[in-house]
């Protein structure tokens, strides 16, 4: 085809480019959308019309309580991955390439070895028996051995573990981003470490870090595996909730009507995070 | 190239659905040991003896069942489901009627018996403890719920089902001839005081790693685990003193695609021959009042059918009307 | 100063020493999965009482283990093709066109990265049954490319924005098609994205288990399900040989991967 006929056909093009998003999105449609319309469904059918599995669940001490761990555990999982994740990555941003690369393998790694396997590693490693109390009690800085596993500990350790390089990577990206001259700036304008890094260097992270944390946050909220293996009873959470619902009492009904209040907050979640990528990126062009 | 695409995914689609035609049926446990003795006593004979293939598939999955026979797409031919389950999804509708034309019924202990369903296999929960690990062994459910005779962690299945709240009543002192119906406030005011002290074991296996790593050195568990773990080489106790029977049972589901060879492969699995193979195997009771006299006189007086001297039979009747409710308290309290 | 390494004084230690506890935490659980998978306890006591290969030859000697790991990668294949083929596609959309929503579109189809997938999982499930896909590879790679998608829109689309579009219009003035012009020139600038498409939407497979618990069928079961069932029913330390092997695989693969790289860059 000739150059100059492709040129005043830009216009149409783009309109054009809607049509090539069609395939995914009908794909989506059928098999994301409906199914999960129709398990909503069933929270106000079942077992029959109304609304009263929403009453049930909103007005029961016990599922108020599970969605309070829901909430507690993830916030406190994100707190801790960022604490942990800030330092390391702007430590592997500013270390020789050669040790980060290893650092980073070793991330990898960890995110490709079987979730299940990882999260029973932890059971065995942090029971009462497990080596973890026994090199404490062997170093003799405990005397009887720490409940670590089984709780909310257990359940922050294994998490942590799991969710730390999805914080670590993209902080990792900002801190790439920034530029050196401007901390030197700070330094030149009279700055010590302590104001330059809580002026300057954290401030110019934040982007970078609530879309981490929300991401951790989001994630968290509907994890299923490792809380049910790591936690205690009382620390149920949602995603445990609704499976519980569906396989041991058969109740349809009550598990549509979990995964909605699940989903609901994390669309809003997911909405305020859109809104935080989005302006960085915007800010960026 | 899109299309290529989809129609390669349909014929792969197509290909899957016509394969399903042949001459097998599936059938459903809990995994395991267990399962493994039940494919050896059972359905490896049943091939021999028909040319029918079982599938082995599971865990067995409540939920499964009911968005199986909701949706007319029963994928399981026969399943091993808790007898009180049983009991409740007969009620139900949830399950096809048995027939006793091709099960022989006459020989079967009636107790596991419903139109719906017929005994598995079954099985005492009893106390495991790891002697290495402890100075003393608790012997019955009260030293078991006293957490200063016998301190340290304990363990306990953890979904709702018959045996926990039973074990709490005993050991609070209600005689076993009283337990029905079953006082559950009373049930939990007693677990409410060891709750800080039970990691629940949610599988087989799991209970048997905490005894046998100690974590929880004691513990109300399957007799047939703790059989199993002894085989192992880890020094166990088994007090039998008021054991608590339950039973697995076989089952169709409503809508099942091989009905007619479902029925013969019950048949076979609840033969004096079949019962007495598995009972062999996992160290469980078998069903059917013949089996005894077919087994190892030795292995025999191991099963709970012999340890009757104090036993308590969970009332799987009870269970089956008050399942729901049961469940729902159970793990609201758990949750607390 | 904070971001020259050299000259961090005291603070260099204190991050450094910060970043190898964090190596070595997540070490811990892997390399702790190696010593059990030799150990010689079938309860997972630690240390154990002695060492043995044991669990290696269990592990060979079950059929079932192979053929799981098998159909997870035939799945994890196919859905990596799948993946980023839709997501070229889509990401072009996406990305090039000035239609109305783009946005929200954009939104809408990363959402199944963020659903809880316990939600899907039953979800699917339900809807599988009535349509007669459960326990089909059909079903296994349309499920797990629900899940694997959002990952190859949002790395192809990331690589295609920074992608300057007035390279692939000069190479159509210069003659190209639209379509080779896109082939030889805009997919090899956007590989990266591409890449790290295939790896995540491999990965999001490969490592799937909520789903694949709900779709398996006796036939037809994946590499984590089996984990899954072995773990919760005879918790053998053949689950612990199984994933050291998959470490092993792992290892190999991301040295393999450095030195391409290497060659490349020389």
């Amino acid at each position: 085809m000739p150059s100059f006929v492709a040129l005043p056909e830009v216009a149409t093009v783009k309109r054009r480019e809607f049509r090539s998003t069609l395939p995914a999105l009908l794909f989506l449609a059928l098999f994301f959308v409906v199914p999960v319309i129709a398990l909503l469904l069933r929270s106000v059918l079942e077992p029959q019309p109304g609304l009263q599995n929403y009453v049930e669940l909103l007005g029961s001490s016990t599922y108020l309580k599970v969605f309070f761990n829901t909430f507690m555990v993830s916030a406190v999982v994100t707190i801790v991955s960022l604490t942990i994740g800030f330092p390391v990555a702007w430590t592997l941003a500013i270390m020789p390439s050669r040790w980060a690369a290893i650092v980073f393998a070793i991330l990898l790694l960890s995110m490709w070895t079987n979730l299940l396997a990882r999260t029973y590693a932890w059971m065995v490693l942090l029971q009462r028996t497990g080596l973890i109390n026994k090199m404490l009690m062997g170093m003799g800085l405990i005397d009887k051995p720490l409940a670590l596993v089984n709780n909310l500990t257990g359940v922050t350790i294994g998490m942590t573990y799991i969710m730390l390089p999805f914080i670590i990577l993209p902080l990792y990206g900002t801190i790439r981003k920034i530029d050196p001259a401007i901390l030197q700036a700070a330094a030149l304008c009279g700055a010590n470490r302590w104001q330059a890094l809580t002026r300057v260097l954290l401030p110019l992270t934040v982007p970078g870090m609530a879309a981490g944390a929300l991401m951790v946050f989001v994630m968290s909220l509907g994890y299923f595996v490792t809380p049910a293996l790591l936690g205690g009873t009382s620390n149920m959470m949602l995603a445990e909730l609704i499976a519980q619902f569906v396989q041991s009492l058969v109740n349809w009904g009550m598990g549509g009507a979990a995964a909605l209040v699940l989903l609901v907050v994390t669309l809003a979640l997911y909405a305020v995070q859109l809104r935080i990528v989005g302006n960085e990126s915007e800010g960026g062009r | 190239m899109k299309t290529t695409f989809a129609s390669a995914v349909f014929a792969a689609a197509l290909a899957f659905s016509t394969s399903a035609f042949s001459a097998e049926i599936v059938f459903s446990s809990w995994g395991g040991t267990t399962q493994d003795a039940q494919k050896a006593a059972w359905a490896d004979k049943f091939t021999a003896e028909t040319g029918t293939t079982v599938l082995q598939d599971g865990p067995t999955d409540y939920g499964k069942i009911k968005a199986m026979v909701e949706a007319s797409g029963v994928t399981w031919d026969v399943v091993d489901v808790e007898g009180d389950y049983a009991a409740q999804a007969g009620k139900n509708g949830m399950l096809e009627k048995l027939d006793f034309a091709v099960i022989d019924r006459s020989k079967l202990d009636p107790r596991f018996v419903t139109d719906y369903s017929v005994g598995s296999f079954y099985y005492s929960f009893v106390i495991g403890c790891n002697v290495d690990a402890v100075d003393a062994c608790p012997k019955n459910w009260a030293d078991l719920f006293d957490t200063t005779k016998f301190p340290g962690k304990r363990t306990f299945y953890k979904w709702s089902a018959p045996g926990v709240i039973e074990a709490a009543l005993l050991a609070d002192g209600v005689a076993a001839d009283k337990l029905y119906p079953l006082d559950l406030d009373r049930a939990f005011k007693k677990l409410d005081t060891i709750k800080g002290d039970i990691i629940w074991w949610s599988g087989g296996a799991q209970s048997q790693q905490l005894i046998a790593s100690a974590e929880a050195p004691f513990g109300s568990v399957w007799n047939g685990r703790m059989t199993a773990l002894a085989e192992t080489g880890v020094n166990v106790e088994t007090s039998w003193e008021q054991n608590i029977t339950a039973a697995d049972s076989l089952v169709v589901p409503k809508g099942a695609k091989n009905k007619d060879a479902a029925m013969k492969f019950i048949a076979l699995a609840t033969s004096a021959q079949g019962q007495a193979d598995l009972a062999a195997a996992t160290g469980y009771a078998p069903t059917n009042l013949d089996s005894a006299a077919l087994m190892d006189p030795e292995k025999a007086k191991t099963l709970p059918d012999q340890q009757t001297a104090s036993q308590v039979n969970a009332d799987m009747n009870y269970w089956a009307e008050n399942r729901d409710a049961i469940g729902e308290r159970w793990y609201a309290w758990q949750a607390q | 100063m904070l971001l020259n390494f050299e000259r961090l004084g005291w603070l260099k230690y204190v991050l450094l020493g910060i970043t190898l506890l964090t190596a070595l935490f997540l070490l811990l659980p892997i390399i702790f999965i190696a010593a059990l998978s030799f150990g010689s306890s079938q309860w997972l006591i630690f240390p154990p009482p002695g060492w043995t290969l044991k669990w290696y030859s269990d592990l060979l000697a079950d059929p079932r283990w192979l053929s799981s790991a098998w159909t997870s990668f035939r799945i994890a294949a196919i859905v990596t093709v799948l993946s980023v083929l839709l997501g070229l596609v889509t990401s072009f959309g996406l990305v090039r066109g000035r239609f109305l929503f783009r946005k929200t579109l954009r939104a809408l189809f990363l959402t199944p990265m963020i659903l809880p997938v316990v939600v899907l999982a039953v979800a699917l499930y339900a809807f599988f049954l009535k349509i007669g896909l459960n326990g089909t590879m059909t079903g296994f790679v349309i499920s797990h490319l629900v899940l694997a998608l959002p990952f190859s829109i949002l790395s192809i689309s990331n690589a295609l924005e920074r992608f300057d579009k007035s390279i692939e219009d000069a190479a159509v003035l210069c003659g190209a098609s639209p379509l080779e012009a896109k082939i030889r020139v805009t997919l090899p600038a956007i590989s990266h994205g591409i890449f790290s498409a295939a790896i995540f939407s491999f990965l999001t497979s490969w490592d799937e288990v909520v789903v694949a618990i709900f779709m398996s069928s006796p036939t037809l079961q994946t590499l984590p399900v089996k984990v899954w069932a072995t773990l919760r029913q005879d918790l053998t330390p053949v689950v612990a040989a199984a994933s050291t092997l998959l470490i092993l695989l792992t290892v190999i693969l991301m040295a393999l991967f450095a030195l391409v790289r290497k060659g490349l860059k020389s």
